[in-house]
């Protein structure tokens, strides 16, 4: 009888041991698939999910939204809002690119030239643009540099107008991706979505907490070694940014260009930090921070925090592999390598 | 007596092992694959245990995809920037190789205990 009670008691401990091996499993099965839609646009590879019943629609309507900004944001596109600005040398704005101009103009003050989107002509030089890229002549470069300064731009917000000098050229691509996942996240909102994640080419927007109540995960691509990540933010209803000179590059005699250009030399810049992340509600100004803080360099990039903390949080990456965070990611950020040396800033 | 009850006590435990591994490396789409899509719609799930190349010629033009040593890597492509080749290797969760003049994406398949949700590249 004893035995018997033993070997129930061991059926019983098996049956347990099933039950916990297939938890993970089950788990997986419960939680609700979310609507996920791939699309191609803003010469990136987009990601849009969201959770429960509104997921459908809503994933639909920001597909159209987001094909709707490509046509009248592109630079590329001969008859886009922003190519026919160019041509004329100005004009009329409309809805979107009057936010995207008075935010842009906006960062260009708070940045003291560091976020310039007439830089555009230089990245044209360089090949950015187009793929064909080339180190640019000194004699063309500081001709072309010369032509770059957004100070120049003259923006009426109360007539909705803007106008600039012959052979001068804007591109919002410095903040459009952020505008965009931004204003995806919240048509999500609007549309009933409480939860969902925006992903536009790595640039990561989440909507609400996911749907089993805990904060999404974002990784960080670590900027040198594609063994592991930089390290993980953990957050909810922020954008989640990242800049770094790793994205797009060129290779000539040796020397490795990238196509972050600090707009007071011409040259890709080189400021001591090989990528920035950037942790905000708002996308667009998430988007804008973080290429700034790769041209201005660690001091100044704490600096300007300082005057802006409740705005935003960063994560940065120096050469020495060194992490420096501001304060308020203390517990929301955690490095991949516990070996890691990091700074943090308040 | 005492030593039975080790037996049984062992024996649950191996088992215990055994499954949860079985379960880990067998269960469903779980970790350990890739999935690639072409315009967004996926045309191959490919394990990353089992050693191949997988070419893709699609009207974009060709990608050679190939798996080795527990990761997936872009070895060829004719797109003009060869930027896909140049992403490195993929294995974890949410990890993807992105080759956009083809419309082609490569990503880790993601799994239930996911480390991350998400990359920011």
């Amino acid at each position: 009888m004893k035995q018997l009670n033993r070997y129930i008691a061991a059926l019983l401990a098996l049956v347990m041991v099933l039950a916990l091996a297939g938890c993970s499993k089950n788990k997986e099965d419960s939680g609700d698939e979310p609507y996920s839609k791939d699309i191609f646009a803003m010469d990136t590879y987009m990601t849009l999910s969201a959770y429960g019943d509104a997921g459908e629609d809503a994933v639909n309507a920001a597909v159209k939204e987001i094909n709707r900004l490509d046509a009248l944001l592109s630079t590329g596109r001969e008859k886009s809002e922003v190519a026919k600005l160019n041509q004329n040398g100005g004009g009329e704005l409309s809805e979107d690119t009057n936010v995207l101009l008075a935010e842009a103009l906006k960062l260009y003050g708070d940045t003291d030239g560091v976020f310039d989107i007439t830089i555009y002509p230089v990245m044209e030089l360089w090949g950015f643009t187009t793929g064909e890229f080339k180190v640019p002549s000194d004699a063309d470069l500081n001709k072309t540099l010369g032509q770059v300064d957004a100070g120049k731009v003259s923006y009426d917000a109360k007539a909705r107008t803007v106008s600039f000098e012959d052979g001068m050229a804007i591109d919002f691509g410095g903040i459009a991706k952020g505008y965009t996942s931004a204003k995806v996240a919240g048509m999500f909102r609007e549309m009933g979505v409480t939860s969902g994640l925006v992903n536009l080419g790595g640039n990561v927007q989440s909507v609400g907490l996911k749907p089993d109540g805990s904060e999404w995960r974002i990784g960080i691509q670590h900027p040198t070694d594609d063994e592991q990540l930089l390290g993980v933010v953990k957050t909810h209803d922020a954008a989640v940014i990242t800049s770094g000179g790793y994205e797009r590059n060129f290779e000539e005699d040796g020397v490795t260009y990238h196509h972050i250009i600090d707009p007071a030399t011409g040259y890709p810049a080189d400021s001591g930090l090989i990528s920035v992340t950037i942790v905000s509600e708002d996308g667009m100004l998430a988007d804008g921070l973080s290429t700034s803080f790769f041209i201005m360099g660690k001091d100044k990039a704490a600096e300007y925090w300082r005057k802006h903390k409740n705005d935003f949080q960063f994560v940065l990456c120096e050469k020495d592999g060194t992490l420096v965070v501001s304060s308020g990611l203390k517990s929301a950020f955690s490095p991949s390598d516990e070996n890691a040396k990091v700074e943090y800033v308040s | 007596m005492k030593k039975k009850d080790f037996l049984i006590a062992a024996v649950v435990l191996l088992l215990a092992g055994i499954l949860a591994l079985v379960f880990r490396f067998t269960g469903g789409d779980t970790a350990g694959s890739v999935r690639v899509k072409v315009d967004g719609k996926v045309v191959g799930t490919y394990s990353l245990a089992e050693e191949q190349r997988v070419p893709f010629d699609t009207k974009y033009g060709h990608n050679l995809l190939v798996i080795e040593d527990g990761e997936a890597y872009m070895a060829e492509s004719d797109c003009p920037d060869h930027y896909c080749e140049e992403q490195g290797h993929i294995s974890k969760s949410g990890e993807t190789i992105v080759c956009l003049p083809h419309r082609l994406v490569v990503e880790a398949a993601s799994a239930a205990d996911a480390d991350v949700d998400v990359v920011v590249q």
